[in-house]
């Protein structure tokens, strides 16, 4: 029972109550002050959730999203409403609110919405969660809970949830474009509190991306995801402080990809880049990095969190070559700036829901492997610190960038020594880009449960990498 | 509510859902709406960059039946999915386990009239829409004009107001109007390998009481350009100086870990704590949701339960956890009204300004750091480790002398709250949770 978007176009009206030719209407009433581009998003989320924590399901929730959101762009700028009331009269005032942007009236040509079909689909769902009743959730949720519990004696509380969502979204637009996608999601995670003695310590894990429940019982068992958070609590109590100062860092192979996501991702967003805000906007087709280096990011990847079959925007994704070799080849375009900066289009443009104005945003982030033994990068470093467990990290538009690690070791003699706990990790990027050393053959991908902010929106992301070395960047521990 | 006139339709629509959803079965519910309108302008390098108008309305609720939970919200409020949704929660609630500790808190009565906290601005609703372009292009101009500036991000203004009604099967009913304005601009300065970044902004209940654009260009500017040219350094141990804006982040870090949801769950270093001695005889920190005109001010929080002033840490002894009812039955604790529908929130958490003015902390140190911006979230509340990149001016002598960057800033909440040497007499409310100057003797920062 493999349910797919495909030839098969989606009856977007048994959604929204609105017919093609209301679309229509909406869009020619927001061109009728001028402007160049309308555009109406059309989104219904369906969320649930369930909870565990204190050894008892504690809470269910239900969420109903649904609204509309019309921008009319007027060369730079964007006139941009929206509603969750999609009654006539509130769509044509979103409609006049985002045409006060433009300021020449004229006739607006007849607008031909047809219909987008796509012959692909990225979310290879066997069993659609938004379908399935809870229960067989919360059991997955209770598996994940006592395996953490049973994982070790020092692991005190416990808390296990999962998030499901199908997001349902049409795109019609003044260049005739009608388009729709129907978004899964399911998200399953584990929180572990360890204890030793007057000792707290905090352990995470999770997994999911548009896939399917069948997912927890093939790819990822809820008690690897309950035992992974009680390990990373219950090491931790061994952990010391971690080091302070500049020394070779090895970063592990997936969850490190967050740092491609800060270091190079974010300041290759096309936005910044047409604003000159990034440390990047002179740098195309120059080299900022070493050779080691090739960066993609890729919506198109079956399952993962970060895919779509089309962008916010209705473009269908492209596989984009960010940096080549160390060389800035590509950005991550959304259609306002495609359009001002007359490059094509890639399929980045996101937004968090129909209240926002989308802007080009990362989707699954990665570095190609490379050719170093895994094995060769730890025996090559004397003494450093080894990243293993990720928190997160931000960037600012200089190259600055942070990362933090929750969890990481000491490299001795080209073996992890001892566990070390959280620290952040600071750098510029171009600076780092050069220095990274090796590049392993082990690409591998970070938990499937990340979400990237951007000027107040979240949208969910992937990212990865293979192990890699930099020969030198600044550890923020203690000792 | 009287001083609001006659009720709201707003509320007879949630009072009839609460109606309705007993009548599907529930023993116990509560129903919240909201309504809001937005505007927001950004305008950069001189002309409009967006444009936004808007209008919303949401509802959510909560349900129990036989001691067990569930909840539910919407912003699609038709009748059909309405009754859907009250339909699944009830069959839903079945699949929870029976928790003692559940329930909507009892009815107390409002400590005071909503109409005198002055949450309501009528201006920021009669406000021509040139008017707040302008302020927006007005305060970019300013900035622009400086020739440090090399270029900006933006300058925004925008102004929101909120009508949030809340009804419930304990007998609550009780609604209130806020607005809130904001005028924020960021700039960049130096050239494009050597770039430096920071921004400034006003929010604020009341249109008047705005900073103007000539006073928020400035300070953007100010807070850029210092920071040009900054060097590295070595990695040592200093007394920290945080700025206004970095004690407030450091206090959000410390509402997480008071937060009676967290302690429960043991996930803060504040756990078992309550009546100990955390910080030393400087740190006051109290949350106080009656506040006229202030930004987390509200007569009642997510339950209806009156908002009230909480002393949290009483020089240095830790009075309070912050809870809603649920973590206040786990705990055996009083709720606090910091409810905010899912977990707690801060009414206005702030921490209680000292004596010294911001130029005698710096003419304090010998040999130290300002800090101005953090970078990254390197916060654990179970631990209170704290790790963070940092941007700052470093100081010697008791004299700014240069900036600083590429370095992180570690240490722990808890340590740090004991070693707090100085506080400012700075504090001002620019948000919810807010906090003056503060000195903290000794943290590591590291750089090369």
């Amino acid at each position: 029972m493999n349910e797919t978007n495909l030839i098969r176009p989606i009856p977007f009206e048994d959604h929204f109550g609105l017919s093609k030719e209301d679309l229509q209407r909406a869009l020619a009433t927001a061109l009728a002050s001028g402007g160049d581009f309308a555009e109406i998003y059309l989104e219904y989320r369906a969320y649930n959730f369930v909870m565990m924590e204190d050894d008892i399901i504690k809470e269910t929730a239900e969420s109903i999203s649904l609204g509309m959101g019309i921008r009319v762009i007027s060369g730079e700028k964007t006139g941009f409403g929206y509603t969750n009331d999609l009654s006539p009269d509130k769509v044509r005032r979103a409609a006049l609110a985002a045409a006060a942007i433009a300021q020449s009236a004229k006739t607006v040509p007849a607008i031909d919405l047809r219909s987008q079909t796509l012959d692909h689909d990225y979310y290879p769902v066997g069993e659609p969660c938004h379908r399935l009743p809870l229960e067989p959730k919360i059991a997955l949720v209770k598996e994940a809970y006592l395996a953490c519990q049973a994982f070790d004696p020092a692991v005190t509380k416990v808390r296990a949830g999962i998030q499901d969502s199908i997001q349902f979204v049409t795109i019609a637009n003044s260049d005739g474009l009608l388009a729709s996608d129907s978004r899964p999601m399911v998200k399953l995670t584990c929180t572990a509190i360890a204890e030793k003695g007057a000792l707290r310590e905090h352990g995470y894990s999770g997994g999911g991306g548009r896939v399917g429940l069948e997912y927890f019982r093939s790819a990822l068992g809820p008690e690897e995801i309950g035992r992974e958070a009680a390990r990373e609590a219950v090491g931790l109590l061994e952990a010391r402080e971690a080091p302070a100062g500049e020394m070779p860092v090895v970063l592990s192979p997936g969850h490190a990809g967050v740092l491609i996501h800060e270091a190079v991702g974010h300041l290759l967003e096309a936005d910044f880049n047409r604003k000159k805000t990034s440390i990047f906007w002179d740098k195309f087709g120059k080299k900022i990095g070493t050779p080691l280096i090739t960066i993609y990011d890729d919506p198109t990847i079956p399952a993962f969190r970060g895919s779509y079959n089309i962008d916010d925007e209705g473009t269908p994704p492209r596989k984009t070559l960010l940096i080549e070799k160390g060389v800035i080849r590509g950005l991550l375009q959304d259609r306002l700036s495609a359009g001002l900066m007359k490059m094509p289009l890639t399929g980045h443009g996101r937004r968090q829901d129909y209240s926002d104005i989308p802007i080009p945003r990362m989707a699954n982030t990665y570095i190609a492997p490379g050719e170093s033994a895994p094995e060769d990068i730890f025996k090559s470093v004397k003494k450093g610190f080894y990243a293993d467990r990720f928190q997160g990290g931000q960037v600012e538009d200089s190259g600055k960038f942070t990362f933090s690690v929750s969890s990481g070791f000491l490299i001795e003699n080209g073996r992890l020594t001892a566990p070390v706990k959280q620290a952040t990790l600071i750098g510029s990027n171009i600076d780092i880009l050069n220095k990274i050393e090796m590049v392993g053959s082990d690409l591998m991908f970070g938990l499937q449960t990340g979400t990237c902010s951007k000027e107040g929106q979240d949208v969910p992301v992937m990212d990865g990498c293979p192990t890699m070395k930099i020969s030198k960047m600044t550890v923020g521990g203690r000792s | 509510m009287s001083a609001l006139g006659p009720k709201s339709d707003l509320l007879t629509l949630a009072e009839r859902l609460v109606a309705a959803g007993k009548a599907c079965g529930a023993d116990e519910i509560e129903v919240a709406v909201g309504d809001s309108e937005e505007f927001s302008v950004d305008v950069r390098m001189g002309d409009i960059e967006s444009l936004v108008e808007a209008g919303s309305r949401s509802m959510g609720f909560r349900i129990i039946k036989d001691g067990k939970t569930a909840s539910a919200s919407s912003s699609d409020l038709t009748e059909e999915t309405l009754a859907r949704l009250f339909r699944n929660a009830v069959q839903r609630a079945e699949l929870s386990n029976r928790d003692p500790f559940s329930g909507l808190p009892k009815l107390s009565p409002l400590r005071v009239d909503p109409e005198s906290l002055d949450l309501y601005d009528p201006e920021v609703q009669t406000l021509d829409a040139i008017i707040k372009i302008d302020l927006a292009l007005e305060t970019e101009r300013t900035a622009l004009a400086d020739k440090r500036i090399t270029n900006s991000f933006g300058a925004s203004f925008g102004t929101h107001e909120i009508r949030s009604v809340l009804a419930s099967s304990n007998g609550f009913s009780g609604e209130f109007r806020k607005t809130y304005c904001s005028l924020s601009l960021g700039l960049q300065a130096g050239e494009t390998n050597d770039m430096v970044e920071d921004f400034w902004f006003s929010s604020e209940t009341h249109f008047r009481d705005l900073e103007t654009p000539e006073q928020v260009a400035r300070k953007a500017v100010e807070r850029t350009v210092r920071q040009l040219h900054p060097r590295k350094i070595k990695t040592q141990k200093v007394p920290v100086i945080f700025e206004p804006l970095m004690t407030s982040s450091l206090l959000g870090f410390l509402f997480g870990c008071a937060a009676g949801t967290s302690i429960y769950q043991k996930a803060s270093f504040l756990a078992d704590k309550l009546g100990r001695t955390i910080g030393n005889e400087r740190l006051t920190v109290v949350d106080d949701g009656l506040l006229p005109g202030r930004l987390g001010t509200s007569p009642f929080d997510a339950e209806g339960v009156p908002t009230q002033r909480t002393v949290v840490v009483d020089k240095g002894v830790l009075k309070s956890y912050l809870c809603n009812t649920y973590a206040a039955r786990k705990l055996g604790l009083k709720t606090t009204g910091n409810s905010d529908g899912g977990g707690v929130s801060p009414n206005n958490f702030y921490m209680e300004p000292g004596p010294k003015t911001p130029e005698e902390i710096v003419r304090s140190c010998a040999k130290g750091l300002l800090l101005i911006r953090t970078l990254g979230h390197g916060l654990n509340p179970v631990t209170g480790d704290i790790s963070r990149g940092a941007f700052g001016l470093w100081i010697e002598a008791g004299e700014i002398a240069y900036p600083v960057s590429e370095i992180t800033i570690s240490g722990n909440l808890g340590e740090m709250l004991k070693n707090v040497e100085m506080v400012g007499n700075d504090l001002e409310f620019r948000g919810s949770i807010c906090g003056p100057t503060v000195k903290v003797a000794e943290m590591t920062v590291a750089g090369e």
